[in-house]
């Protein structure tokens, strides 16, 4: 692309013997401003180099609702608990035990060791409870610590072989959520 | 009469690779710029997503059924508005005729998004899995609905056989 325009000229007669006195056409020669066509074009590039980073990706979170947890027998003593109360605050349960309150950087932590505990490996089912009036936020900031701590006990437990198979032990997450009943309620709300 | 004359310095630059590169990473960003849905459009509720930790799955454009929990600002109560959206143009129109509902709410009769009740909601749900079995759910809330809202769109999709769905989310800065 050149940078100024090329002219344009009339075709000379090839031949100038027989008329060289006519009169030669005047050469018209047009001269291209191209400024304003690279303004615009800057202005679209910056544009699209804007706009293309703003657009984050949305993320997904893969997430499987319950089937009824009352066609399921539970042992009492398989059962990790975690409540979240409407003000943010969490508390943990083993089986029966009492709620302990736990802090939310902590979750993560809790349900790696909960999950390793040699006689529970494999075994745990972690319940999420929540308090009606709990904002979906913090729903999804407890999911995500607890995926993210899933995936650290994933890996602790393929370090085991399983003697009927010969191959690393594979992970059976069992997991559930429900609302809180009457009675955490009043558990909890206690605490 | 000035006896040294100054050298005029001539500064010819030729603007032919500048503008080259320019048009070219024009078309490049031109290409990769990634345009809304449809139904994205349409919507008139903002919903602030909550964070999570990425991880690699991203919203699919087709074979997609989102649930839209927003909340109404305007509104006194901030009352929670449920939408649902289909991404298959095809599936759309034999899902909108199969839940007459449908009709009196939609706005334009060719709208991706439409603001429901619980109840027509299941319906949705329903007709949506019997048009298309492989259609995705995915939940898309807004970070200040209660965990009541939340729990009464998972037992909807439940009871009309929608087991597994996602929750769409923000990637949470900083991690990663």
């Amino acid at each position: 692309m050149a940078g100024g325009g090329g002219g344009l000229a009339v075709p000379e007669r090839a031949k100038r013997g027989k008329h060289s006195h006519r009169k030669k056409k005047k050469r018209l020669g047009f001269a291209l401003d191209m400024t304003p066509l690279v303004d615009i074009t800057f202005l679209l590039l910056t544009f699209f180099m804007f706009t293309t980073t703003m657009m984050k990706p949305q993320m997904m979170e893969m997430k499987i609702p319950p089937a009824a947890l009352n066609n399921v027998e539970v042992k009492a003593s398989d059962l990790f608990t975690i409540y979240v109360r409407e003000d943010g605050k969490t508390f943990y349960q083993m089986g029966l035990d009492e709620p302990q309150a736990v802090e939310f950087d902590k979750i993560k932590n809790v349900a790696k060791t909960q999950n390793l505990i040699p006689l529970k490996k494999n075994r745990l089912i972690t319940f999420l409870k929540l308090q009606v009036k709990t904002k979906y936020e913090t729903l999804i900031k407890v999911l995500d610590e607890l995926n993210l701590a899933e995936v650290e006990i994933t890996e602790e437990i393929a370090k085991d072989i399983d003697p009927a198979t010969q191959k690393p032990v594979e992970r059976k997450r069992r997991f559930t959520i429900a609302p809180f009943s009457e009675e955490d309620n009043t558990k909890i709300g206690g605490l | 009469m000035p006896k040294v004359k100054k050298k005029r310095m001539a500064f010819v630059v030729d603007m032919t690779p500048l503008v080259d590169i320019t048009f070219l990473l024009l078309t490049f960003l031109m290409f990769t710029a990634k345009f809304k849905s449809e139904a994205e459009n349409e919507q008139k509720y903002n919903i602030e997503r909550p964070y999570a930790t990425p991880d690699t799955t991203k919203l699919p454009d087709r074979d997609l059924a989102i649930i839209k929990v927003a909340i109404d600002e305007t509104s006194p109560n901030k009352d929670t508005v449920l939408l649902f959206g289909l991404a298959n143009q095809n599936d759309k129109a034999q899902v909108w005729a199969a839940v007459p509902e449908v009709q009196k709410a939609l706005g334009d009769k060719n709208a991706s998004l439409v603001q429901v009740d619980s109840l027509t909601l299941g319906k949705l749900i329903k007709a949506t899995r019997s048009v298309n079995k492989n259609t995705r759910f995915a939940l898309d809330a807004d970070k200040k609905v209660t965990f009541e809202t939340i729990w009464t769109a998972m037992n909807i999709m439940r009871k009309n056989n929608a087991f597994t769905f996602n929750y769409v989310t923000e990637p949470r800065k900083g991690a990663e």
